[in-house]
């Protein structure tokens, strides 16, 4: 019976033209989106591998030198692209792409995309994430918004339920109805999408992300489609389950991640770079524990002196200039831990609040899990800074080493040669497995799962009530 | 216009009980009141780090000064060092050069989060500082601000729609139409009437809400160029919304059902919201992309290697950490010589891919300004950025502003460096401090005629259109 209604649903639906507009738009917009991101992975990967190519021959090349000048020379870092990352661009406008690994510093990323990109790139950017998040719930509000309110006003509705179906029947025989129309139109293009990411270099990797993803959208798609069958079984008119579906499709989609965005930033409101700096210098300056850098080398090197029982640091057989880079390292590490640390606690509390707001916005908690699936958060990005920063620790660490076992006390003409710079490993980005980023998910998934569960049942308390005729 | 009048007054009164309207405007008003609240509470917090900005600086400055004069007046041994130009000017002292916040800027955050407000400018060459970093959530820029732009640009429209999709579908739904229209009254005074009831309210709302948002957050309320600017507001305010009713009385002049005049209003909306401002994005950056800033990088590293191959940059990074490795005065003269020689090396050897980034931002520009005539929202939202100083203009107006104020600020110390002079503490007072030009109502002017030219555009189009319409409307 289910089914019967579902054909007529579905056949109901490809005749009527009111999704026409709406389902070429989205198609329209899909393919250009999916089109340019496979151009815009090709240029990007392409730019930035090569990139982090010529950073790493030019430390490679740099000729002979003493370590701590290779040190402050540095390293770039070039955060890599992944296919899905143009499926879902997330915050990658709003983050730099590379970061500059120099001794006794902790870089910030740097050249965010956004500056150079003009105002209108503020209304949002055309990628297929956006497009499925912004336009797929309108498209399924306009699908299904007369399904009940519809019938009742047409008159059938008394018809169908003198017949041999249960309201609860016609629900999920309207929504099969309406899913088999809606995928219709978007099964190929994300059939295309999906060849297409099967073809790009490295794609195989991520088809099990793709999978995710699509599954997301399934979930987000039946998520509006049972709240507007309960919408449209409950309210008066056809027109009045529109306005309703409507506006919460607008308050939900672009209201709330806005309010998310300032209540977060009233409740738990960010340093300006310039006082996080001025923090940083001050505690670099003085010590963490108020105990200055100045003497604790001092310290350290009296330990030393008695450990190796001599008078001076020229009677040792190490180069003590070495153990002071060291220690100042590792002092100014501790300082960037605690600050970086604080940083990540307030961005990590922001992010909890717009998880919190994306109970009342399935958009938003589906675009959290989007960006996560497509290496575009913001934990991926911090993953990203993370690692290039442990790398740059044990980059530093490398060199003062050299100039510690290699060099004597006070040769500062000490010279490293190739043999070193060669030494070091290229620096290399370990995304998140599939595993981690799905246990991360667990809150947004919760919050899908919730809205699913709460729209079905609202739909099947809704049609079990349904009137015949109101007023 | 026979009948405007009395179907004006009839209108109002139905409106009175009508709960609907109430609670669309209602809600409006709530919305707009938090948003102008959040938005001065943003361009206070701005506002206030601008002012502390250079006191650390300046403090510096004097405490040097003062050194320089206690030696000056008690001359025994060398000079201290930061009498030296190139110590001061390359390595430690920097000018913040600050965009204050335009009047009416709680208005619209605009670009403000994601362009710079502030550069920490150097005697290096500028692009060592104008990527100054800012610290926030990206998540939180990636979602947007909640300000009035956006309860302008994005929701006014959808509250208009739901209070006009179904304005003559309904009436003729309900077999109302044939009996007004036998009183007398014309087709089009009858649907003016209608829609202007529901306007008259709405636009007399956003004049009140914007005027006690300018008189609660503007702290000069006697400017001329404030309210200026708070009537170029309320003209794209008004234009904007104006827009949207005549769309749906365009579409009501269609004669199509109400639900089928709702489903076209709201692809209406999500075209010119969502759909075109997406496809000019894309169609702007895929003819100009926006060069590499990755390709940047490595031009510049291999630049400074070039310039000198022992690489001075890090040897300059090296001996600032360690000064003491550097040795006496004279070689800091000859050290920071090097630095001046490296310094503008580099600057040579980006200099073709600088102009270069520029010269591909401005034809994106070019293209995005041409296009924004695509869509009444892209207008609205440009022309109510440029209003509240938080517009594309403003910030290349200051970084402009800032570029030049970087050669004066430059040019005092290399010339002192170049000649070998040091710095007299009478000469402290000499060095250069920026004075933002105020980007002002002419600016505003030039960069909101485009928008407001086009949106009057889109209105009488609409409105001659749906006149002509409604001459021939069907009443049975």
């Amino acid at each position: 019976m289910i089914l019967t209604v579902a054909r007529k649903e579905f056949r109901e639906i490809l005749r009527d033209g009111r999704i026409k507009w709406s389902a070429v738009i989205l198609a329209v917009m899909l393919i250009a989106a999916l089109g340019t991101a496979g151009q815009r992975y090709a240029d990007i990967s392409a730019e930035r591998a090569s990139a982090q190519e010529v950073v790493n021959m030019q430390f490679a090349a740099q000729g002979e030198k003493n370590p701590h000048a290779a040190a402050h020379y540095g390293l770039y870092a070039f955060k890599p692209v992944t296919p899905l990352s143009f499926f879902d661009t997330g915050i990658a406008s709003y983050t730099g792409v590379s970061i500059w690994l120099e001794a006794h510093k902790q870089n910030d990323a740097e050249g965010e995309p956004a500056r150079d990109a003009t105002a209108i790139a503020r209304f949002g950017e055309l990628t297929a994430a956006f497009t499925l998040q912004m336009l797929l719930p309108l498209l399924v509000i306009l699908l299904a918004f007369p399904a009940f309110a519809g019938e009742r006003e047409a008159g059938t509705l008394r018809q169908l339920l003198s017949m041999q179906v249960s309201p609860v029947q016609l629900l999920f025989g309207k929504a099969l109805g309406a899913a088999a129309a809606l995928s219709t139109f978007i099964g190929p293009i994300l059939l295309l999408g999906f060849i297409g990411l099967l073809m790009t270099p490295g794609g195989l990797t991520y088809v099990g992300h793709g999978i995710v993803i699509v599954a997301v959208y399934i979930i987000y798609a039946w998520i509006f489609l049972f709240l507007t069958l309960a919408v449209s079984a409950n309210v008066r008119s056809a027109q009045a389950a529109l306005v309703v579906m409507v506006g919460f499709w607008a308050v939900s989609s672009f209201v709330l991640p806005r309010a998310a965005s300032d209540v977060s930033r009233l409740l738990y409101p960010t340093p300006t770079a310039v006082l996080f700096q001025a923090n940083i210098d001050e505690a670099m300056q003085s010590g963490l524990d108020g105990v200055s850098p100045d003497t604790k080398v001092q310290q350290r090197q009296e330990q030393i002196l008695k450990l190796y029982k001599a008078d001076s640091v020229e009677d040792l057989p190490i180069n003590f200039q070495g153990m002071i880079f060291d220690l100042q390292e590792k002092l100014g590490n501790e300082v960037f831990d605690k600050y970086y640390g604080e940083l990540y606690a307030i961005f990590s509390q922001q992010t909890g609040l717009h998880q919190m707001f994306s109970v009342g916005s399935p958009r938003m908690a589906v675009q959290l899990a989007s960006m996560e699936l497509s290496g575009t958060s913001l934990n991926q990005h911090l993953a990203f800074t993370g690692q290039a920063e442990t790398y740059r620790r044990k980059l530093i660490a490398d060199m003062n080493q050299d100039i510690t076992n290699n060099s004597n006390a006070g040769q500062a003409d000490y010279r490293a040669d190739s043999t070193l710079w060669a030494s070091i490993e290229p620096f290399a980005f370990q995304p998140a497995s599939l595993g981690t980023l799905l246990t991360r998910l667990g809150p947004s998934f919760m919050v899908m799962f919730l809205w699913l569960a709460l729209s079905i049942a609202a739909g099947v308390l809704a049609v079990r009530k349904v009137k015949v005729t109101l007023g | 216009m026979k009948g405007f009048g009395s179907v004006f007054i009839q209108e109002w009164v139905i409106l009175k009980h009508n709960s609907t309207w109430w609670a669309i405007l209602g809600l409006l008003l709530v919305l707009t009141v938090l948003a102008a609240l959040n938005g001065a509470a943003r361009t206070d917090q701005m506002a206030e780090m601008a002012s502390g900005l250079n006191r650390g600086e300046m403090q510096t400055q004097t405490a040097l000064q003062n050194t320089v004069a206690r030696w000056e007046a008690n001359p025994e041994g060398d000079p201290p060092s930061v009498a030296s130009a190139g110590a001061l000017g390359l390595s430690v002292l920097s000018h913040y050069t600050v965009l204050p916040p335009s009047p009416l800027a709680s208005l619209s955050i605009g670009q403000t989060d994601v362009q710079p407000i502030y550069y920490k400018v150097t005697a290096h060459p500028a692009l060592s500082f104008l990527n100054e970093a800012k610290i926030q959530n990206p998540l939180n820029v990636l979602a947007g601000s909640f300000d009035v732009a956006f309860v302008i640009v994005f929701l006014l429209p959808i509250f208009i729609v739901a209070l006009t999709f179904d304005l003559m579908s309904k009436e003729k739904e309900r077999g109302v139409l044939s009996l007004v229209l036998a009183h007398g009254v014309s087709k089009t005074a009858f649907i003016i009437a209608k829609g202007a009831a529901r306007a008259f309210l709405i636009f007399f709302l956003l004049l009140i809400v914007g005027l006690a948002a300018v008189v609660l957050t503007e702290p000069d309320l006697a400017s001329g160029a404030l309210w200026a600017r708070f009537g170029l507001w309320f003209l794209v305010v008004s234009l904007y919304a104006f827009f949207w009713f005549a769309s749906a009385l365009f579409v009501n002049a269609l004669n199509k059902p109400s639900v089928t005049n709702g489903v076209i209003l709201a692809n209406l909306w999500l075209v010119f919201v969502v759909v075109v401002p997406a496809l000019v994005n894309v169609i702007a950056t895929t003819l100009f992309p926006a060069p590499s800033r990755v390709e940047l990088t490595t031009e510049m590293r291999e630049a400074t290697e070039v310039a000198d191959q022992e690489s001075a940059e890090s040897r300059e990074a090296f001996f600032f950490d360690h000064p003491e490795m550097v040795g006496g005065n004279a070689n800091a003269d000859q050290f920071f010589l090097q630095v001046l020689a490296t310094d503008s090396a580099v600057e040579r050897a980006i200099e073709p891919l600088m102009q270069e980034f520029g010269a591909q931002a401005e034809k994106r520009q070019e293209v995005v300004d041409l296009l924004q005539y695509a869509s009444p929202s892209i207008m609205a939202q440009n022309a109510l950025n440029a209003i509240s100083g938080t517009g594309t203009e403003r910030f290349s107006d200051f970084s402009e502003q800032v570029l030049s104020f970087h050669e004066n600020w430059r040019g005092f110390f290399t010339n002192r460096i170049i000649k070998g002079k040091r710095m007299s503490a009478a000469e402290f007072d000499e060095i250069p401090t920026f004075e933002y030009k105020t980007w002002g109502v002419a600016s505003v002017l030039a960069a909101t005629a485009g928008p407001i030219l086009g949106l009057l555009f889109f209105v009488l189009l609409l409105s001659i259109w749906s006149s002509r319409k409604y001459a021939r409307y069907p009443v049975v």
